[in-house]
């Protein structure tokens, strides 16, 4: 086909080519010799994964509206791709313009959950780039790590150049300009960037100006800066402002079918509630949200510019969106007219209301999920879920008397002071949501009922109260499990739960720090790669790489962490302060539960950060 | 832009036809994903759509007879129901505003026959072999002209192979050498009992000629281009 082969002439004989082709409508294109900074945007997993993360679409399209920048796509190839890539020595590129990403300024990568590292690092080796940080050369790109993963960047920063902390619309920008700035004025070197960039642009992290020590027990002694202009603490970014910042009004639009194929338009950024298992709701504070103005003119946009017919409203958790009614009713407006549905998928238990589902396509398929996550009330006071038994009762109600046949319930297992008691509390749980399906007369329950029960066992995440917790042990969550599994004797409740296995390998890359490096490099050289897919994670390649490397995986999982030790996270400042984490902690043990931020403030500390919102004191 | 699309109280949907292009990286896009793409677009062009009654109303589209993977087209149609008439060039540049040049539109009209009134599709191939000779060139026009064109029809899910002849559904076909490369041009049968896709031809060539059979991928390869789609009186269909 051509001199030199490149993707493209391998296309006939992979899977699903329509992954590697770009062309869609909307993508950018722009003139390379015009372009002073040529970014690549990779995401570490499939295109069609890639292609919904809402948070590479913004970053994709604030990147671009700078006339000097061109921002390009970057997805994992599959494996027959890889293959074919390795056999023809085909480098990876980008979508857009084709070229090797090795040819580009600046690389960054969204890293959403640890199972992508291999996946990530696998990208680097596949653009011919030095894997480890230190190996890289003047001529190579600055490779930048971002997104939820990299509030704990430890087990990975030996790999990656710079680390941007909080939300990129911003950050990426400045650190673009920098590079920019010092090409032109001709004082660019690869270290003289990453000093001026960690010095001057507040959220980055640049890993190799950080010594770690460590004591003779393991544990982390010190980071310690190497320049003494460079923060000692990096404090996360956030957008203050969610109505003033730039929101991407032309969305790439896919050919092929991705995984959220529809219009996501972000209500808010944040979460007012405070459980004490999730990441999210704590590194995501302080809460910022969208007016309904905002999204309304964003809604009407997409759809102008999109064509899709479905509308999702994306959050934490959607119902404590302070505007709600007014916003549905006003998108309502036209949306029926304009065949266009409307789908909340964060429903809160306590406040799903039989309004909300007729109005939105919660009606139009069969089933409904919540979220109690654990069996008894003592436990979920505990997590501070704040969701009584009466409030998932009554919402099934609902939803069974409005058509759902099938209501399908999250649990975790394996969390804080769990008892069995507390495990045997979830199959009482889902035998009483049964009853409430045969306590309603013929003509008001659908035909036929179902109920599925999910568990997935607990992760201590950083930055939570429970960081310090300790996991259970693999045979203690598979005996959990068993357990559970003898209790679920309902024949209209199914039963599943995720592999162990898979909880064990994320919390000790969620924990880690940076001597999992080397295991890390040693799973990449032997060809990991797409981990996060079940057919190619391998639980016994991960822990044969632990052994060869020297790791023990439980000092980072089923050891825990003592309060007084130095976390590997603990240069990261992300607003909420371990002081509260602390506190929160206590409560738990207590089986005391802390109010949202709506109801009052508990001065987590996030509101050092600034943001428009109406509740942090 | 049209107005939000709505649906009047007229119910005789009318019908506007649009030929367009499938070409370049395009032709690896399944009909399906080609289908959802073109729901989309036409919700963007504003055109004033006509939706399916029931519980979840579509626009209503119907295309001409499915490109497989890896084959590219000039003339392809889209029957797109409208509830007013619009100007068939105000329709071609609402509709070709929201298309990349790979998937251009490139007419509009009402038309007079149904797209079931195809009943031949004709090809261009081009095959960049290595070995190719004007005697190539004519081995394989005589193997696909003869009175029997053998291909081996995979059993689905364990069901036994079976041999079909693929020479009724041939109606022209002509091989040259030309530039290095063969290049033949095929017209085949369109009926939806009968269809032939082209694919099977190369097949039949690669076992019998020994065609594209470098292992380098890099080396050879084929382009299917759709040409014109023919009426049973073998005159262009419009
Ligand atoms: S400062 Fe108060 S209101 Fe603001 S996020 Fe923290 S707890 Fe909530």
């Amino acid at each position: 086909m051509s001199e030199t082969p490149n993707m493209a002439s391998l296309l006939r004989t992979v899977e699903k080519p329509g992954r590697y082709i770009g062309g869609e409508y909307h993508q950018i294109i722009k003139d390379k010799s015009a372009v002073r900074c040529r970014f690549a945007f990779c995401f570490p997993d499939t295109y069609e994964i890639g292609m919904s993360n809402l948070g590479v679409r913004i970053l994709y399209d604030v990147l671009n509206r700078e006339e000097d920048i061109w921002c390009e796509r970057v997805y994992a190839p599959w494996q027959d791709m890889r293959e074919r890539m390795a056999e023809y020595h085909v480098p990876l590129t980008a979508l857009e313009s084709g070229d090797p990403v090795q040819d580009f300024d600046l690389v960054a990568f969204s890293l959403q959950y640890e199972l992508c590292y291999t996946t990530a690092l696998q990208m680097i080796r596949l653009s011919n780039l030095p894997l480890w940080a230190k190996d890289r050369t003047e001529d190579c790109p600055i490779i930048i790590g971002g997104g939820p993963c990299v509030y704990n960047s430890e087990p990975i920063a030996d790999f990656f150049d710079l680390i941007n902390i909080g939300e990129g619309e911003e950050v990426l920008l400045e650190i673009a300009r920098l590079y920019m700035q010092m090409k032109q004025e001709g004082r660019y070197t690869r270290r003289e960037f990453l000093h001026e960039a960690a010095r001057t642009v507040e959220g980055v992290y640049v890993p190799s100006f950080y010594d770690v020590t460590y004591n003779e027990d393991g544990t982390i002694r010190a980071y310690t800066p190497l320049y003494d202009d460079i923060p000692t603490k990096i404090r996360k970014r956030i957008v203050k402002d969610l109505d003033a910042v730039p929101f991407p009004e032309k969305p790439i639009l896919p050919y092929i079918e991705t995984v959220h194929d529809r219009i996501t338009l972000e209500v808010y950024r944040g979460c007012i509630r405070g459980c004490r298992f999730c990441q999210a709701g704590m590194v995501y504070r302080p809460i910022r949200e969208k007016s309904p103005d905002t999204l309304c003119k964003n809604a009407k946009c997409l759809y102008e510019n999109t064509g899709y017919d479905e509308i999702s409203l994306i959050s934490l958790s959607i119902s404590d969106y302070s505007r709600l009614p007014e916003l549905v009713d006003r998108l309502l407006d036209w949306t029926n007219d304009a065949h266009v549905s409307l789908s909340l998928p964060s429903l809160r238990i306590d406040s799903f209301s039989e309004e909300l589902m007729k109005k939105t396509s919660a009606v139009r398929t069969g089933g409904i999920t919540f979220a109690p996550e654990a069996g008894t009330q003592r436990l979920r006071d505990v997590i501070n879920k704040n969701v009584t038994e009466e409030d998932l009762m009554r919402s099934v109600g609902i939803a069974f008397r409005g058509g759902k046949s099938n209501v399908k319930l999250y649990f975790m297992d394996g969390l804080p002071t769990e008892t069995d008691e507390d495990i045997l509390g979830i199959a009482e749980l889902a035998k009483r949501v049964v009853g409430v399906y045969f306590k309603l007369s013929k003509p008001e329950r659908p035909h036929g009922v179902g109920v599925t029960v999910s568990v997935s066992c607990f992760v201590p995440k950083p930055f939570t109260p429970f960081q310090w917790e300790k996991q259970d042990s693999f045979a203690e969550l598979e005996r959990k499990q068993a357990l559970l599994k003898t209790a679920m004797t309902d024949k209209h409740v199914r039963y599943t739960y995720h592999d162990a296995k898979v909880s064990a390998i994320e919390a000790v890359f969620a924990r880690g720090d940076r001597r999992l490096a080397p295991a890390l490099a040693l799973l990449v050289e032997e060809g990991a790669m797409l981990e996060a897919w079940e057919e190619y994670f391998d639980y016994d390649r991960f822990m044969d790489a632990f052994r060869r490397t020297g790791v023990d995986p439980d000092f980072y999982t089923t050891r825990g962490f003592g309060t007084d030790e130095v976390l590997p996270w603990d240069m990261i400042d992300i607003g909420v302060s371990k002081a509260f984490l602390l506190r929160e902690r206590k409560r738990a043990y207590e089986e005391v539960t802390t109010p949202s931020c709506a109801e009052s403030c508990s001065g987590c500390g996030a509101n050092r950060l600034g943001g428009n919102n109406r509740w942090c004191k | 832009m049209v107005q939000v699309n709505r649906q009047p109280a007229s119910n005789q949907p009318i019908n506007l036809r649009f030929r367009f292009q499938k070409l370049g990286r395009l032709m690896y896009i399944s009909h399906l994903d080609l289908v959802r793409t073109f729901s989309k677009i036409v919700i963007r062009s504003g055109l004033p759509l006509w939706f399916t009654e029931g519980f979840n109303p579509k626009p209503k589209m119907v295309f001409s007879p499915p490109l497989s993977i890896g084959v590219e087209s000039k003339t392809e149609f889209l029957d797109l129901r409208l509830t007013e008439r619009v100007d068939p060039a105000v329709a071609l540049a609402a509709m070709g505003r929201n298309v990349t040049d790979e998937l251009a539109m490139l007419e509009a009209y009402y038309p007079t026959h149904k797209l079931s009134d195809i009943r031949y599709l004709s090809y261009d191939i081009r095959i960049h072999t290595t070995g190719a000779s004007q005697a190539l060139a004519e081995a394989c026009e005589s193997s696909l002209l003869a009175d029997h064109v053998p291909y081996l029809k995979k059993g689905k899910k364990g069901a036994p192979d079976t041999t079909i002849d693929l020479r009724p559904g041939i109606a022209q076909l002509s091989v040259c050498y030309e530039d290095g490369d063969l290049h033949m041009t095929a017209m085949l049968d369109a009926d939806p009992c009968s269809f032939l896709n082209p694919d099977r031809l190369i097949t039949v060539l690669k076992q019998t000629q020994g065609i594209l059979s470098d292992p380098d991928l890099t080396r050879e390869h084929v382009r299917i281009l759709r040409k014109q789609a023919l009426l049973a009186d073998r005159t262009v269909f419009r």
